[in-house]
């Protein structure tokens, strides 16, 4: 039962002094602060986010968020990550490879769904199953099971995996969550997408669902048979979710004690928070950078010495500096710094006279006096920028448009909305796009393969949009895929990232730091590249304050 | 009556399919489509293409019309892309706040937009009819989100920083711990959520009201059958509000009926702003996120409004006046 906090007014009895009870209550209101029961146990958080959950249901959910709650709070994974990155048993209580083509998962026998039946190695064969059967259209599959071929039960508690091939990081492609088979089995695959349990899950976590209103509210409790092993029951009685759209209304809500945590924050509220002492900031690495894309199959793109005058023509250190406040790091490859495996390669400086001689070197000189560089047929070099409406986007394409023009290079800016830019970005029509893109997982692999790869370069719709072709970058990326040894893997990594910098068929610009917030009553609040609700089991109250 | 009154019904029917066929249309026009948002961008082309063919989005244009079309006769709307359950639900979940929101609103927006109308007509070149002027003016003018904001940064924001009295709470529709309230304290909590949004929304709308109420009352108070009833010695109340404001509310009218689908599609500034969460905002995250289903159905249902709101329009003028009869 939840606590009640205490009202600032005494209760009257029926409708009496309705007018007063009005002004008491109002008194009151706003300034819901949680207080701790017991010692550290007890009491409830609410979360303050921006967009609602999707479906908690690891096959088909799609969203970033809800894929926390389901890893984090509700359900139970294979395997976890500590705060080095490194893997750590969770529902499989322990491993051994076989060879390079087999793994063998031995679970725990004291981690239950929340109905009470145990969790075994049939819901594992389950939810795999579901997820490789091609009409699921599984997120799941495509982000960690492409090189998964098939399961197979060996006892209640051991499953073994077949690979299609030795890849790298193998262990990490479990990082999943299996879903109860008593309860999904009878749902037609095709169906599952809209199946009432990924609205009102059953899970086998620290925190279980009670209740869920669409863009308004999510509401979870503790699970009070969680197995010690895990962490045992979380402190909190209760976790709420409030969806709150808009920034300067949510920050009003975290200000005020309306929520207790930010999910996210915007570099330019961070001061703010950072004033206060009750909040604390939190600022990490994240998981999303942001790129500009070049058509290579478009002039004057086609050409990598053109390419990579650009790259040098832009400061990313200013632009991260004056437009993230300096939430950001300079970016160099898809592989993220904060991994084991970042190769560690430096990007390309900021050096506009080297960028002045690559152009006049492959032909583009400024013969009118105009200021823009023409070649030798009389063309201008100038070509149109696109990006979609985010505040973020429009105001660094600005600044990279007056950068480019101290070049020479006339860039003209289309803002366009974000499904129009998808399309247009996906269909390849385009002549360069400012945009992001997010890691689904920690395996440094499939995003180079995804973006870079030349198997891609004339699908359409397929993420290498930039229609990159290179036989050395396939070889490299396809060795790096298969290398199972970390340092061997860091090395092809490292040539990899040389190789982009050279070629830049991208211009990687920035990784970019998230921010969250949280009242300093909330302990055991720690946010890394795992994710802002990481630690959310282990979330406890402080003794009663502001 | 009658019978105008059901010619009027069933000729909404061609209009509204008409409506939802134009709709259609220039949604399927517009580039991109649900999946989009669905992805992440690691996603394979394949996995892309399945997404499309479990929508149906992969069948050609003029048979998914008319599967659509079909299936919405029969009162079938499908299943929302975004929030994967039945469109229907998605609307009777979000409905019932905007009904709260909107509904309370207009009838506020009516009454202080009249009260104050009439007031500065019948006080003219006075300082209450100036200074109203100036206020309405001031709100009229004042974009709905930047009010919104405003109002939560002095009684939400620094009210709680300056101890006030009375702290409202900035957004949401109820506290956290409704569900354990007795009746007594809901109702409170429910009014204490409402009336930042409500003030939001009426201020500007009403604003609207009072200049619109202001302009017709001048003109009714300076006809002939004014004077005659002043003369006949009857009350100046009587006067203004049974003979005036009858009369001046006929186009006033027009806009209860133009305000009346309002009811239906929120106010999405204010949705927005204060978390609340009603059909505006699961509107314009529909047409955002291409879920053509929720868009399809949303845009019937206003279009309904809008014809229902046109023929309350006309059988209030017939009520108020006497001089307009339908055959």
């Amino acid at each position: 039962m939840l606590p009640l906090d205490v009202r600032r007014f005494s209760r009257f009895p029926g409708g009496a002094g309705a007018c007063l009870i009005l002004i008491a209550a109002l008194t009151g209101c706003g300034r819901e602060e949680p207080r701790a029961g017991a010692p550290g146990r007890g009491g409830h958080v609410v979360v303050g986010m921006r967009t609602d959950f999707g479906a908690f249901n690891s096959v088909v959910n799609t969203d970033l968020y809800t894929d926390e709650l389901i890893k984090y709070a509700l359900f139970t994974p294979l395997i976890q990550y500590d705060e080095e990155l490194r893997v750590r048993p969770y529902l499989a209580e322990s491993w051994e490879m076989l060879g390079d083509t087999a793994i063998e998962f031995r679970l725990r026998r004291d981690v239950r769904w929340h109905d009470g039946r145990p969790v075994t190695a049939e819901d594992v064969e389950f939810t795999f199953d579901l997820a490789k059967n091609p009409v699921t259209a599984s997120l799941l599959a495509s982000a960690y099971l492409s090189q998964v071929d098939r399961a197979e039960v060996l006892d209640p508690y051991t499953i073994r995996f077949h690979f299609a091939r030795p890849h790298a990081q193998a262990l990490e492609d479990f990082w999943w969550a299996p879903m109860p088979k008593h309860l999904l089995e009878g749902v037609p695959p095709d169906q599952l997408r809209t199946a009432p349990f990924n609205l009102s899950p059953v899970g086998s976590g620290p925190y279980r669902f009670v209740e869920r209103r669409a863009n308004e509210r999510l509401v979870l409790e503790r699970n009070e048979d969680f197995p010690a092993a895990l962490g045992g029951p979380p402190l909190l009685d209760r976790v709420f979710f409030r969806i709150i759209p808009e920034a300067p209304t949510m920050l009003a809500e975290l200000l005020t004690g309306g929520v207790q945590v930010d999910i996210p924050v915007f570099p330019d509220q961070a001061e703010r928070i950072r004033a206060d002492d009750a909040l604390e900031l939190f600022a990490f690495p994240g998981r999303t950078f942001y790129y500009i894309g070049w058509n290579n199959r478009r002039a004057p793109f086609t050409n990598p010495a053109v390419r990579r005058a650009m790259a040098l023509a832009i400061d990313r250190a200013e632009i991260i500096q004056a437009l993230l406040f300096g939430y950001g790091t300079p970016a160099v490859s898809p592989i993220p710094p904060w991994s084991p495996l970042d190769p560690g390669v430096e990007p390309l400086p900021y050096d506009p006279a080297r960028a002045a001689a690559l152009l006049e070197a492959a032909g583009w000189v400024d013969r009118n006096g105009d200021g823009v560089r023409e070649n030798a047929g009389g063309t201008p070099l100038r070509f149109t920028l696109m990006t979609s409406d985010a505040p973020l986007n429009r105001s660094v394409v600005e600044v990279v448009q007056s950068q480019l023009r101290g070049v020479g290079v006339a860039a003209d800016i289309r803002v366009v909305e974000f499904q129009t830019m998808l399309a247009l970005h996906r269909g390849r029509d385009y002549d360069a796009v400012f945009t992001s893109w997010i890691l689904d997982n920690f395996q440094v692999a499939s995003s180079p393969m995804a973006l870079f790869h030349s198997r891609w370069a004339d699908v359409p719709g397929s993420a290498n949009r930039s229609a990159y072709a290179n036989p050395r970058a396939d070889a490299l990326i396809e060795a790096g895929a298969a290398a199972t040894d970390p340092a061997e893997a860091r090395r092809i990594w490292g040539e990899f990232a040389e190789l982009l910098n050279e070629e830049q068929p991208i211009t990687m610009m920035f990784w970019l730091n998230e921010l969250a917030a949280a009242r300093r009553t909330v302990r055991g609040v720690e946010m890394d590249a795992r994710g802002e609700l990481v630690t959310i089991a282990g979330w406890s109250l402080a003794g009663g304050g502001r | 009556m009658t019978a105008y009154l059901i010619r009027r019904l069933l000729g909404a029917i061609p209009l509204l399919l008409g409506v939802a066929t134009l709709i259609f249309v220039v949604l399927n026009l517009a580039p991109g489509d649900p999946t989009a948002y669905y992805v992440s961008p690691g996603v394979s082309p394949e996995v892309i293409e399945q997404l499309r063919r479990n929508f149906g989005l992969d069948q050609p244009l003029h048979v998914r019309y008319i599967r659509w079309i079909g299936a919405f006769m029969t009162g079938n709307f499908g299943y929302s892309f975004g929030q994967n359950r039945p469109v229907i639900d998605v609307i009777l979940d979000a409905l019932p706040n905007t009904l709260l929101l909107a509904g309370i609103s207009l009838v506020l927006v009516f009454l202080l937009g009249i009260a104050a109308g009439v007031v500065q007509a019948v006080r003219q070149h006075s300082w209450l009819d100036r200074s109203l002027s100036v206020a309405s003016l001031f709100f009229y003018s004042m974009p709905s989100f930047w009010l919104g904001l405003m109002l939560i940064l002095v009684f939400a924001l620094k009210a709680y920083e300056w101890d006030w009295p009375i702290a409202l709470p900035p957004t949401g529709v109820t506290s956290i711990d409704y569900d354990f309230l007795p009746l007594g304290e809901r109702i409170v909590d429910r009014i204490a959520h409402m009336i930042l949004p409500v003030a939001t929304l009426t201020l500007v709308l009403a604003a609207g009201i009072a200049r619109y109420t202001r302009g017709q009352m001048l003109e009714v108070v300076r006809q002939d059958y004014i004077r005659t009833a002043r003369a006949k010695g009857l009350p100046g109340r009587t006067v203004i509000l049974k003979h005036a404001l009858r009369n001046s509310l006929i186009p006033v009218i027009t806009l209860l009926g133009l305000y009346l689908p309002f009811l239906f599609s929120g106010a999405v500034f204010v949705e927005v702003i204060f978390a609340w969460p009603g059909m505006g905002r699961v509107i314009v995250d529909a047409i955002f996120e291409r879920d053509y289903p929720v868009v399809m159905a949303t845009s019937f249902f206003f279009a309904g409004m809008v014809i229902l709101g046109s023929l309350v329009a006309d059988v209030l003028y017939a009520a108020v006046d006497p001089r307009i009869r339908y055959d």
